[in-house]
């Protein structure tokens, strides 16, 4: 294998690993034994640079402020009462999310006893007892941690929002929103929805301050939330539901209702997570079949390094930057390439540019159709997914595409031979008649995540989810915020039967594995 | 071939200029269709067997809302009978579109290409990815105001029935800087309900309290904007006022 150039670390450190130099320099850390799981208050060391095998080859991750101990770190301690740290559930291995077959493993290894099985939202509902995989169906099936969000919505400074719309649980099979003390009729009325833990790693992109921020938020005109700390507007493009403007805000609410934590992390403690999450970058660098993805003369979208040398928070749907730009890498068939791994590279390209350039009729996806392209409109996927580098939205990039509303979302056939239950709750929308329908549900929607309107209490945000960094997808399936789409193909299929892409064999073959290699 | 609509500014002159037009088969409200070509897909109405051209996809930056299918349209303008047609509709310019909120499941018209309709002008947004900027340009922000600071009034207007949506922040914005810049004392917000009298004879009024909705609305969206010492009076007429688009508006006042 030749020479990978992964490239230069703050300015004087050029890392030049071979593939099998890469591997050992990553041993510590990217092996299938215990050391691939970093767990709670251990006390490592993070090294500059670190890379972790995956069903579909590497993971590469930068850290790009240099090594350091996690000893002491707030990021890597057990700060609450249960054990957990932020890295349990945002672990290396996995592209600083958590994926199913780690959950899998840990329950394995800890007949299910690990931090992240904690019953406060690692099971269904906290009433169940801890190691019954009954108990944590959702966790172990989808991925999925619940998220237990106060009803009516409080706006930041604690005023009460009053709903656009009524709520009703239709179905409750965790047991959470129909429980006398957890649930939508308990003495603090509480709605619980499950989602999938994101990533945290490539945050300056996630969290930029360029294109498209500003006072109001673009897609719906209203104020957006600010940054504490400065009154800056923010992109609110970090969580699920954009319920937290910063990460330092974002560290506070997780230590409480994820670390069951008593306390209140310091200055400096908020200060150190925040730096932490700022430097680290994750990319896949090898894709099987395709080899390494990081050669010096490789794409220069793919990649840790060059997503920390990238341009943050500008629109890559178009020809200048593009979302992932693949420059003039791949085209011809270099020495010593095999004709596979040739056209393995090949098909990556062609799934770059199906990304960029098929279209498709997009139609009734709230906060795309209604916000000045008109419904239905021809476009492509980079269209939503166009922030360059992560395929992000670059700004409030909350949409519903039916991931969580019917009659999109993954809902387990009703029939009389049916033997599995469906998993996700279900909740009955009803907006009130001195507002405006919802312009593609209508007035009672069906869903099993509210979204953003659990935030808000708007009907037009209901089902509304922020889209995620397509980074490291080979490290964290299953994908979505619910965790319904169990791979790339599973994701690639829900697409094209919401917007009748009709896309061939070859080009989910394309799609996929481009999609993989980022 | 001129490309319409060709600006934000062009916009705001439109919509203020749409009582000016020439009687005609508008306003009316109808099913919007989606006649794809080659390259963008157009939109168009057909009314009284005459089909119309209202504009085509292009992106966020453009002055010209696309209708939805599912959803009928309210359009206002007038038709300018000198310019050829376009996608085989006669031309309506200026030209504003109103989404209207109820649901119509029968306006689902979405017709593939057609090889006899192609558009004659160069879309400014391809249907991929453009070519490294917005289809259209926004207006500079006007210089920073020097003192003694003036009295400054802004209008926001609205689609029929419309509250703040995408579009607000464009005639927002210079609000919230001029307040920031002169570091407002008062700001006065007086919200207006419109209706319109269309072809056929109906007249279609906005529903009575959507004045105050809206001031209270905009209201909101300064507070949580950060302008927050200055005394907020604000204001209702919900007497529907008949005429066009420019009706529909709320009126702000920025007092240094």
């Amino acid at each position: 294998m030749g020479t990978t150039k992964i490239g230069r670390i703050r300015g004087d450190r050029l890392l030049l690993l071979t593939g099998i130099a890469c591997f050992a320099a990553s041993a510590a850390t990217s092996s299938d034994g215990p050391s691939r799981w970093w767990a709670p208050g251990e006390g490592r060391s993070f090294p500059a640079y670190l890379s972790y095998a995956n069903d579909s080859g590497e993971l590469g991750l930068l850290n790009d402020g240099g090594a350091f101990e996690t000893k002491g770190h707030p990021f890597f301690e057990p700060l609450g009462r249960n054990g957990r740290a932020c890295v349990s559930c945002h672990q290396p291995a996995d592209g600083m999310a958590l994926s199913l077959k780690s959950i899998h493993e840990r329950w394995e290894a800890t007949d299910g006893r690990d931090p992240i099985f904690a019953v406060i939202d690692g099971a269904n509902c906290p009433n169940l007892p801890q190691g019954d995989p009954a108990s944590h169906s959702l966790l172990l099936k989808r991925g999925l941690f619940r998220i237990f969000l106060p009803w009516p919505p409080k706006a930041r400074d604690g005023t009460p929002i009053k709903p656009e719309f009524d709520i009703e649980v239709v179905r409750d099979p965790g047991g959470c929103n129909l429980d006398p003390s957890y649930g939508l009729n308990s003495a603090n009325p509480t709605i619980s929805v499950y989602r999938r833990p994101r990533v945290v790693a490539n945050m300056q992109y996630v969290l930029h301050r360029n294109f498209g921020i500003g006072a109001f938020v673009g897609k719906t005109g209203e104020p957006a939330l600010r940054d504490p700390e400065n009154g800056q507007p923010v992109n609110m493009n970090m969580m699920a539901d954009a319920r937290e403007p910063t990460v330092k805000t974002q560290a506070v609410e997780a230590a409480i209702t994820h670390l069951q934590f008593d306390g209140k992390l310091s200055p400096e403690q908020l200060q150190r997570i925040k730096d932490f999450e700022y430097q680290i970058y994750s990319a896949q660098v090898k894709l099987d079949g395709a080899g390494s993805l990081v050669e010096s003369d490789g794409p220069p979208g793919m990649g840790p390094y060059n997503l920390a040398r990238g341009e943050k928070g500008v629109l890559g749907n178009n020809i200048t930057k593009w979302v992932i730009p693949v420059g003039d890498a791949w085209q011809v068939k270099k020495p010593g390439e095999s004709d596979d791994e040739f056209a393995k590279r090949q098909s990556i390209l062609r799934g770059q540019k199906i990304f960029h350039f098929r279209t498709f009729w997009i139609k009734d996806s709230m906060y795309l159709n209604n916000v000045g392209l008109g419904n239905p409109v021809k476009r492509t996927c980079a269209t939503c997914h166009g922030m360059h580098m992560t395929g992000m939205d670059t700004a409030n990039g909350w949409m519903d595409l039916g991931t969580t509303n019917l009659p999109w979302a993954k809902e387990a056939p009703r029939n009389p031979w049916q033997t599995e239950d469906e998993l996700m709750p279900l909740f009955k929308i009803t907006c009130h008649k001195d507002v405006q329908p919802h312009p593609y549900l209508g007035r009672v929607i069906y869903t099993q995540d509210p979204g953003r309107a659990l935030i808000s209490g708007k009907c037009n945000d209901v089902g509304a989810i922020v889209m995620q960094q397509f980074r490291g997808l080979a490290a964290h399936a299953p994908y979505f915020s619910n965790g319904s789409a169990a791979n790339i193909r599973e994701l690639i299929d829900f697409y094209d039967r919401r917007y009748n892409i009709q896309y061939s064999e070859q080009e989910k073959t394309d799609l996929g594995n481009f999609l993989t290699s980022l | 071939m001129r490309l319409l609509p060709v600006s934000a500014a062009v916009l705001a002159s439109a919509s203020f200029a749409a009582q000016a037009a020439e009687p005609g088969p508008l306003p009316f409200v109808a099913c919007p269709i989606v006649q794809d070509t080659p390259t963008v897909p157009c939109w168009i109405v057909e009314r009284d067997g005459e089909t119309y051209y209202l504009g085509i996809q292009s992106d966020v930056s453009a002055p010209f809302n696309p209708p939805s299918l599912g959803h009928k349209v309210l359009v206002e303008g007038g038709v300018d009978r000198s310019a050829p047609r376009i996608c085989g509709g006669l031309v309506i310019d200026p030209v504003t579109v109103s989404i209207m909120p109820e649901a119509s499941p029968e306006c689902d018209d979405l017709r593939m290409v057609n090889p006899h309709i192609s558009l004659p002008f160069e879309p400014p947004r391809p249907p991929g990815p453009s070519m490294g900027r917005l289809a259209f340009t926004y207006p500079d922000p006007p210089a920073a105001p020097q003192p003694p600071f003036e009295t400054k009034s802004f209008t926001v207007p609205y689609e029929f029935e419309g509250m703040v949506g995408f579009k607000t922040p464009r005639f927002l914005n210079p609000v919230l800087l001029y307040a920031q810049q002169t570091n407002a004392r008062r700001v006065e917000i007086r919200g207006y309900r419109g209706a319109t009298k269309l072809a056929d004879g109906t007249l279609l009024a906005e529903h009575e309290g959507i004045a105050r909705a809206r001031a209270e609305e905009i209201a909101a969206m300064l507070l949580g904007a950060g302008i927050d010492q200055a005394t907020y009076v604000v204001s209702a007429d919900e007497s529907p006022a008949l005429g066009g688009p420019d009706n529909r508006r709320v009126e702000i006042r920025i007092v240094p």
